[in-house]
């Protein structure tokens, strides 16, 4: 398991590193719509992590919505390349309820091409894993902050 | 002898399809005119490509010059051709025995003297090997190798086993373009130069485990089973990648001239080199 | 396009051939048997391609006009098309008893006219 590897649900922790080094990866965050995240890779701080999963929710939102005033399913995934980082971000149903995916990955050590394809089989490997019959959490506001904490100590190991 | 080779001349001048070129390649070999015999030699394999006399002189006067990785693909082509090439078989096991395998050596010899069993010279280079002196180069070299060089190099061998330098003993170009690495990138033996000389032995052995990872990590994922090899020809050379045991990885780099087929029966011939080696560590 | 690739897999023993973005590892264009799956050849060739690249940089023997990954069962045949074709791969894979030359002479003629 790669140290900077975390999970706050434990079956996640697999799939994750698997994809991690298959894909070469940098960062990834593996989070809910809300912007819960179950794991993480690669961020050293957890205001980095807030803020990614906060923005990685946004666009899930953003998008989705976008889809359907055109009527169209959901988005898949959508992908962003710069001169010399890309990041992907996709999202599945599970029965852990529907799932987002965020990866950074650096176009020196890996490629859209790649992260692609290990992603469809960390979605496969996700979904196999998932507690069958879960209920999706609800989280309330006056539990926030402290489901919060909880998580970021979680993922970084304090 | 001048005129010998005058007289050779103009007779394959009279009749270039003669084998004429035999006697004047060897000539031309015996008094050290080695890039003239080597055309001689060149141009009388085209006119006569399978004809087991004309690989052994080409192989012979290759040893001349030191090329035995193409020496000995010339003398494994001629005993291809004729099994009971003498020449050829003499040749294989100077070969064999510079490289330190000492049975094959020994096994060339062996067929070659139930082919001439009146030879004298087989027995000759039978009981130099057995001394540890080495057979005598079936070339008389215009400047031979000291037979001590053959000897310290048994004796090496025998003591210590391969020591690094000689992972690829007798091969073309063992330190410039031959590399064995482990799986972590960490050089093995041999060495890499670029064109302009420059040792860039550890920045490749760096890139190659990566490259391998690759390789394997492709090939199983596209049910194509494990893989064996790699080859690539590049603007100013052709390389070829083989893994001589899951853990080490044997890089061979050659000018753009060597077509890839040629390269990976090098690759090969190195493979086996470096198997042996591995197995003595 | 598709024509171009047609040339390559008209040749026996060729299972697939592909025009893939080198930079990416995306497929352009694809013409594939059954059971060959376009994404994971592009992704893989093309990472393979530039690992490729930086170990022959390294070794001065510059850049690859055409690679053969051999395996026990088939073999992946490349060539690069250049700075000038965008950075595009011609990909084959094949058979493992395939005429080697006959499929490079193919895909080195698809990179200079399709590409």
């Amino acid at each position: 398991m790669s140290p900077h590897t975390r999970a706050v649900e434990n079956w996640t922790l697999q799939p994750l590193t698997d994809f991690v080094r298959e894909a070469s990866a940098r960062l990834v965050l593996v989070l809910t719509p809300s912007g819960q995240v179950l794991a993480q890779s690669g961020f050293s701080r957890a205001v980095d992590v807030m803020s990614a999963a906060a923005l990685a929710s946004a666009i899930v939102a953003a998008t989705s919505e976008l889809a359907r005033q055109l009527r169209q399913p959901p988005f898949a995934a959508l992908s962003h390349q710069g001169p010399h980082t890309g990041f992907f971000l996709a999202t599945f149903v599970a029965d852990r309820g529907t799932l987002a995916v965020l990866a950074v990955y650096d176009l020196d050590v890996s490629s859209l091409g790649l992260v692609q394809l290990f992603y469809e089989q960390l979605a496969a490997d996700l979904k196999a894993a998932s507690p069958k019959g879960a209920v999706p959490k609800q989280v309330l506001a006056a539990d926030f902050e402290r489901e919060l904490t909880d998580s970021l100590n979680t993922l970084f190991g304090r | 002898m001048a005129d010998d080779i005058r007289a050779l001349s103009a007779q394959l001048a009279q009749d270039p399809q003669s084998l004429v070129f035999l006697r004047l390649g060897e000539a031309l070999r015996r008094k050290g005119q080695l890039e003239a015999a080597l055309r001689v030699a060149m141009n009388g394999l085209e006119r006569h490509p399978h004809l087991a006399d004309a690989h052994d002189l080409y192989a012979r006067i290759l040893t001349d010059k030191h090329n035995y990785e193409r020496a000995f693909d010339e003398w494994d082509m001629a005993v291809r051709i004729a099994p009971h090439h003498t020449g050829a078989l003499k040749g294989l096991a100077f070969l064999y025995f510079k490289v330190g395998d000492i049975e094959q050596a020994e096994a060339h010899l062996a067929a070659a003297k139930r082919v001439a069993p009146d030879d004298p010279s087989i027995d000759q280079a039978i009981a130099m090997m057995r001394k540890g002196v080495g057979p005598p180069s079936p070339t008389p070299s215009p400047a031979p190798e000291p037979a001590t060089t053959a000897a310290s190099s048994t004796a090496a061998v025998s003591s210590s086993g391969f020591d690094e330098a000689r992972v690829f003993a007798g091969l073309e170009g063992a330190n410039e373009g031959l590399l064995l690495v482990d799986g972590a990138g960490r050089v093995l033996g041999g060495a890499l130069r670029d064109a302009s000389g420059a040792d860039v032995t550890d920045s490749v052995a760096a890139y190659l485990a990566g490259v391998s990872q690759e390789a394997a990590r492709t090939a199983k994922l596209l049910g194509l089973g494990a893989w064996n090899g790699l080859s690539a020809e590049g603007q100013h050379g052709n390389v070829h990648l083989a893994h001589p045991t899951p853990e080490a990885l044997l890089l061979v780099v050659r000018e753009r001239g060597m077509p890839l087929g040629r390269l990976a029966i090098l690759a090969q011939r190195a493979t086996i080199m470096a198997q042996r080696w591995l197995e003595r560590q | 396009m598709s024509k171009a690739l047609d040339m390559i897999t008209r040749v026996r023993g060729v299972r697939g051939a592909m025009l893939v973005s080198a930079e990416d590892g995306l497929v352009v264009a694809e013409q594939l048997m059954e059971g060959i799956k376009g994404g994971a050849v592009a992704a893989l060739a093309a990472s393979l391609a530039g690992r490729l690249r930086r170990a022959m940089d390294a070794a001065g023997t510059g850049t690859s006009v055409f690679w053969h990954l051999q395996a026990e069962q088939g073999a992946l045949l490349v060539v690069p098309g250049g700075e000038a074709a965008g950075s595009l791969l011609v990909v084959s894979v094949t058979e493992p008893d395939v005429n080697i030359g006959l499929v490079r002479l193919e895909l080195l003629r698809v990179a200079e006219t399709a590409v």
